[in-house]
Parts: structure tokens; sequence; C-alpha cells
């Protein structure tokens, strides 16, 4: 019994000589622990578990400066720490990973509620654990501002006039202020008219929006996408935050343009003297109107062989709307034999321009028919026929 | 120019006239009045003027208004009493007709002797003639029948020729069928051919005494050679070729019997002549044709030339009266013994006639 007494006290005294070896055995062992990285993402109101440290991401200061702020802790220990971070930076807590605690890296922030983090610590901390803290749970005072950009119309006609609707609605539960739209540097494909630079409330509560409205007119043709629309905005903490909208695209179609087409039904050659009818027809097959159109109708070379019934040719027409036909007949009178050009030239406006249409046709004259000619072999005959006919009777009894 | 009157009287008459306007034509063929122009050498008007208007339709060259057609007669019947009687009852008429054609210088009435229109027409016309125009020349061209035609025809031709030269015609000049038609086998042939032959020598002449000529005869010479002798005549005619070519042997042969119209021995019974020649000068050989004129001469007394320069080989017409007729004494006796043998028959048809009658005088009809 002594002995066991005897055993036990010599294992325990040598376990005592041992213990402090081994504790300098572990740390030694710390000392050459191996390392880890791990990333994971994570919101606002959550923690992530790495071993006994607890980092819980309180917020996001600005998504556009990069800054988040975290609050790091570790569990059994003194250990307590609140960091702005900065994105891409390391950022070294409780000693960092190599005195056992945790070095943390922003590798990308999302957006004000959502950021990835990568972690570096002791591989025997394990895998980083995700949970809610009680702060995420605890509704939030903060504003919250959505953009959006409309067009009142995705496809214009180049010429025409398009509203571009800039509409920012709070939609957290503070106001938000000092709210300004990032200025945009003008497109080329518009020309702007009104409004421009947008414009809107600097101070926007929970609920409320505000838009602003701006003019402009295309000058070009083609698909062109309007860039999103930016906003930002403040806290009571002064904390920045931003907000886009999405881009929009229009489709700037040409402009709409009238396209007179000239028909012209020329008479078969006129008999000299005779008269020929001209059948025109005048056509729109452009998608605009055709306004106060001119019609002039000219002999060009000769003239005075082919004769034009005064100004018959000539025609004005209000308007000829796209589809449109308009048909009128002119009378020419052959004076002389041979082929006349005759030019028509039809003047028009459309959507604010002028243009021109003009066509050319030949009318044929036919020569002066010498209808005699035909009684000349008869004529002898005749001739001769009276003759015979005089001499039978004068010799008939 | 000449102002020549041609009458073409009854049927014979109105044949030669048409040969005349034919041969004015210039051409042989029947369509040549259709494209040719009568070429007349003078003023020549034509009349042809029948009681048959039958005859009349006949005609193929004459005009139609040149065709006279004594009103309501149909022919005379060779009845020369009918004819004349025709004449007197039309006579302002037919003159009428003849006198709108103008003044005349020469008339040629031309006639058959035997017929009974030209026979009884032509006297009374010579004379009406006579009457009307002052100075003019009137030569009648008398075509004597064939001598078996018939005995009426005789007489008529032994009448009318008395006739003719009672009322102081100019001359005649005397075509005898029985002596001309030998010149072809037929009648027909042989009177066309006899009124060819009248009609050419006819204007043959009147051209030749209308034309300018190397030795001058003219219408006073013509009337001078057809008032001579009986105041009848003939024509003869030749026309050279190369058989014979010579000037003599063309006038010579102008004068034989067989170029005449009438059978007659030249030299033995001329009285005057006129020898006309035509043809290029250098056929033209003026001694030769004055020693054959005094040839002539020598034997008939007066003898007229005329020449007449025209291209072509020598043709010659010779005109002359006759100082005797030894066939128209047996003409006039044929012609005598023709009506003594109508008289006879006559008054033997008309003895049987009575004889017969004799059967029923006094009798009468009984029903």
């Amino acid at each position: 019994m002594g002995l066991i007494y005897i055993t036990v006290f010599a294992l325990l005294a040598v376990s005592m000589m041992l213990a402090p070896m081994a504790s300098a055995a572990s740390e030694d062992e710390a000392e050459y622990s191996e390392m880890i990285t791990r990333d994971f993402s994570f919101r606002v109101g959550e923690g992530v578990r790495i071993g006994d440290y607890r980092v819980e991401l309180t917020n996001v200061v600005s998504v556009m400066d990069g800054l988040i702020e975290v609050k790091a802790w570790k569990r059994a220990s003194q250990f307590e720490d609140w960091r702005v971070m900065e994105s891409r930076r390391d950022v070294n807590l409780d000693g960092g990973q190599d005195r056992g605690g945790l070095t943390l890296m922003v590798t990308e922030i999302f957006d004000r509620d959502t950021v990835r983090m990568r972690a570096t610590y002791r591989s025997d901390y394990g895998y980083p654990e995700k949970y809610i803290t009680e702060r995420a749970m605890a509704p939030r005072s903060l504003p919250k501002l959505e953009v959006s950009t409309s067009l009142d119309k995705s496809i214009v006609r180049s010429g025409e006039e398009v509203k571009v609707t800039i509409t920012v609605r709070n939609v957290g539960n503070d106001t938000a202020r000092d709210v300004a739209l990032q200025e945009l540097p003008p497109l080329p494909q518009f020309r702007y008219i009104a409004g421009y630079p947008p414009k809107i409330k600097n101070q926007l509560q929970p609920g409320e929006s505000d838009m602003a409205i701006y003019s402009m007119v295309a000058v070009t043709e083609g698909e062109v996408t309007i860039p999103a629309t930016g906003v930002r905005y403040a806290d009571s903490k002064a904390t920045i935050y931003s907000d886009r909208s999405k881009d929009v695209s229009i489709d700037i179609k040409p402009k709409r343009r009238p396209d007179l087409v000239m028909e012209v039904q020329t008479p078969g050659p006129i008999d000299h003297g005779g008269q020929g009818i001209i059948n025109v027809s005048i056509r729109n097959d452009g998608d605009g109107t055709a306004q106060r159109v001119e019609v002039r109708g000219q002999v060009r070379s000769g003239g005075d062989g082919l004769r034009l019934e005064a100004g018959s040719l000539d025609r004005i027409f209000f308007e000829i709307p796209p589809g449109g036909v308009e048909v009128y007949s002119a009378a020419a009178v052959g004076a002389r034999g041979g082929s006349y050009a005759v030019n028509l030239k039809a003047t028009y406006q459309g959507e604010g321009e002028m243009m021109q249409e003009e066509t050319a046709f030949e009318v044929s004259v036919l020569e002066r028919k010498h209808k005699y000619l035909y009684y000349l072999p008869v004529v002898p005959a005749l001739i001769i026929g009276v003759w015979l006919y005089r001499r039978y009777k004068e010799y008939k009894y | 120019m000449l102002n020549v009157l041609m009458l073409g009287i009854g049927q014979c008459g109105n044949r030669i006239l048409d040969a005349v306007n034919r041969q004015s034509f210039g051409g042989s063929s029947k369509l040549s009045k259709y494209y040719s122009r009568q070429k007349f050498p003078s003023r020549v008007e034509t009349l042809a003027i029948n009681t048959a208007v039958n005859d009349l339709k006949e005609l193929k060259f004459t005009a139609a208004k040149d065709r006279f057609h004594v009103p309501n007669l149909h022919g005379v019947g060779a009845n020369r009493s009918l004819g004349k009687q025709g004449f007197w009852d039309n006579r302002e008429m037919i003159m009428e007709e003849i006198e709108k054609r103008g003044d005349f210088d020469v008339a040629f009435v031309m006639t058959s002797a035997s017929g009974g229109t030209g026979s009884s027409f032509a006297p009374l016309v010579i004379h009406e003639l006579k009457n009307r125009y002052k100075n003019i020349t009137i030569v009648a061209v008398i075509v004597l029948p064939f001598r078996e035609e018939g005995s009426i025809y005789l007489q008529n031709a032994a009448f009318s020729m008395r006739d003719i030269m009672e009322v102081d015609c100019d001359g005649i000049i005397l075509v005898d069928n029985q002596y001309l038609k030998r010149l072809s086998g037929d009648i027909k042939t042989a009177y066309d051919r006899i009124n060819e032959m009248v009609a050419e020598r006819i204007l043959f002449l009147i051209e030749s005494l209308d034309s300018e000529m190397l030795s001058v005869t003219d219408l006073g010479d013509f009337k001078t050679v057809m008032r001579g002798g009986l105041r009848m005549g003939t024509l003869g005619f030749f026309e050279a070729d190369k058989k014979t070519p010579t000037l003599t042997s063309a006038i010579e042969g102008s004068i034989k019997p067989g170029g005449l119209l009438y059978p007659a021995e030249v030299y033995e019974d001329a009285a005057r002549a006129m020898i006309i020649i035509q043809g290029s000068r250098e056929y033209l050989d003026v001694d030769e044709i004055t020693k054959a004129v005094e040839k002539l001469s020598t034997k008939m007394g007066q003898v007229f030339k005329g020449i007449v320069i025209k291209k072509g080989r020598p043709k010659v017409l010779s005109v002359f009266t006759l100082a005797q007729v030894p066939d128209l004494e047996l003409l006039y006796s044929q012609a005598a013994q023709a009506i003594q043998d109508e008289k006879s028959r006559k008054t033997k048809a008309k003895k049987q006639l009575d004889d017969a009658f004799a059967y029923i005088e006094d009798l009468e009809e009984v029903y």
C-alpha cells in the first residue's frame, strides 16, 4: 500500500517535474503550428467564429472608399477591439497570425451590407463559422436611397426629343443627407435642351422621393446606352453612402423623311399637230409627309416642237402623306417632228428641310405625214383613167 | 395653113373618113386613139354624115361630135330619091353642122357613088357648099362599086356622077373598087385596104400642099390640075424601097396602073398632073426630078411638081385628071343596061301582077 502511495507520489512528482517541460513543448508547438488562410463573406450584423476569436461586421462605412468597421474579441480573454478596416490592407488582431492572433484583410465590399474578407490564422483554430449577432437582430436606423433612370420612350427618331427622368427614393429609415447626383458628361449623341444637369433635393426623409427631369434631342442614329446615374448621400453619422441606377438604352432611328417617286406615263408618238396625254403619278414612298410639293415641267430641248398646254405639267400640292399618291394629266401638242426631252422637277419640304425629286422623259412627235404621197401612184392612174374615159366618151357614138 | 373640110357621106364615105382619122393618130393600132392625138398637117375638120345610125356606130376613130345622123332616117335603102328628100328635109341642120366648123379653103367630099345616102347627098352637099363658101375648092372622092354588086348600085353611080359634075365640083378623084379588089382576096379586107390607101394619099396631099416645098405647088395648082380634062382624075402613089431606090423609078411607079386608084394609062389619058415628091434631101435630086417631070409633060401637057424635104425614102404622089376615061363609058353602058334590065323586070312583074289581079276584077269578097 505504501508502495502504491509511493508510486503515486513518485508519479505526481515526476509529472510535476515534467509539467513545465510539457508547457514549453506546447509553446514550441504553437510557435511552429501551420498557418491557413480562409475567405468568407458576411453581412453587417453577422459575425464569424475562428477558434476563440469572434469577428463581427458592424458597419460598411463607405463602399466607394472601401472602409468597413469590425468588432473583434476573444472568448475567455481580455481581448476586444473595434477597428475600421481599409480595403486590401492587412489588419493584425491580437498580435496577428504570428502571435496566435488573426490577420484580416477586406478583399471586396459588395455593397453597404456585404463584405468579403480573408483571414490568416493557425490551422488549429478550424474553419470560420458564421453567426448572427444580437446587434443585427435590432433594426438599424440608416438612410437608403434607390435611384432609377427612365426614358419617356425607348425608340426615338433622330431629331426627336426624349425626356430622361431620374427618380431618387429614400427607402431607409433615416434621413439621407447631402444627397447629390453624380454629374456625368453630356453624351455626344444628344443635344441637351432643358433641365441638364439634373438636380434633386439635398435631403430626403425616409419614404420621400424626388425626381429630376431633363430633355434632350437625339442628333445621331443607332443604339445608345445612357450610363447609370449615381447618387451619394450621408447618414446622421456623416457616413457616406452611394447608389446607382441601371443603364438604360435608347434606339435612335433615322429621321422621318418623305420620299417622292414620280412616274410618268408618256403617250406614244404624237402625230404632227396631234395631241398626246401625259399622265403623271407622284407617290410618297417615304415615312414622312411631303409638304408644299411644287411640280414644274419643262421641255428641255427644241421646246417649240412640243407645246405643253400652258402650265399643264405644273402643279402644287399642299401635302402628300406617306403612301399617298397624287395623279394628274397634261396635254402636249406636237408642233414639229422629233424627240423631245421633258424635265419634271418636284420640290418639297420634309421634316424641315427642302428636298427635290427630278425625272425626265421623252415624247416623240411624228414627222408631218404627207398623205398626198400615197395618192401619187393613184394620180397617174386616175389621169390615165380619166383620159381613157374621155377618149372613150369622145369616140363613143 | 389650109383650112380643110373632109366630109364622109354614106357608109363608104364614113369609112374612108374613119381611115383618115385613124391615120391621123400616127399609128395603125386600134388603141391609138386612147394614147395619141390626131396630127393633121393643116386645120382639118372631119364630119361623117349618114342616114343610117348603125353605120355611124361602126366608126372607131371618128369623134362622136364628128358623126352626124340625119334625123328620123334609118338609111335610104340605096334609093337616091329618098336620099335627096332626106337631105332637103334636113338641109339647114346638115349645113349648120358643117358651118359651125368654120371657114374652109378646100373640101373633100368622100362618098360612094353607088349607095343611097352618099350618092344622093354628095351632089347636094357640094352644091350647098359652093353657095355658102366662096372660093372654096371642092374635090369629090368618089368610090365606084364592084360591077357585080347590083343594078341599083350601078345606076346610082351613073346618076350620082352626073349630078356631081353638074353642081360644078372642082374635080373628082375616082376610086374604083372593081379595080382595087385585086389587093386582097376577101371583100372586107379589100375595102379596108382601099380605104387606107385613099386616106393615106389624101393626107399626103394635104400635108404637101401645106408644107414649105423646095419646088412649090399649092392649092391653086391642085385646083388647076383638078379642073383639067374631064375634071375626073385619080391618085397614084409610090414609096421607094430597096428594090426601087431611085427617084425616077419612084416617080414612074406612082403613075403606073399598079399605083393608081382608078385604072388609067397616064401617059395617054392624063390631061394635067401634079407630082409631089417627099423624102430625105439625099434622095431628092432636082435635076433627076426635073427630067422625069419633063418626060411626063411632053405627053400630058401641064405637070406641076412639088418637092417636100422630109426624112425617109422618097414617096411620090401623083394627082392627075384624065382627058378620057374609057372605063367610065363602060360603067355607064353597064349602068344603062342595068337600068333597062331593072325596068323590064319591073314591067314584067307589074304585068304579072296585073294579070293576077284581073282574075278578081269585078268580084267582091263573099263571107
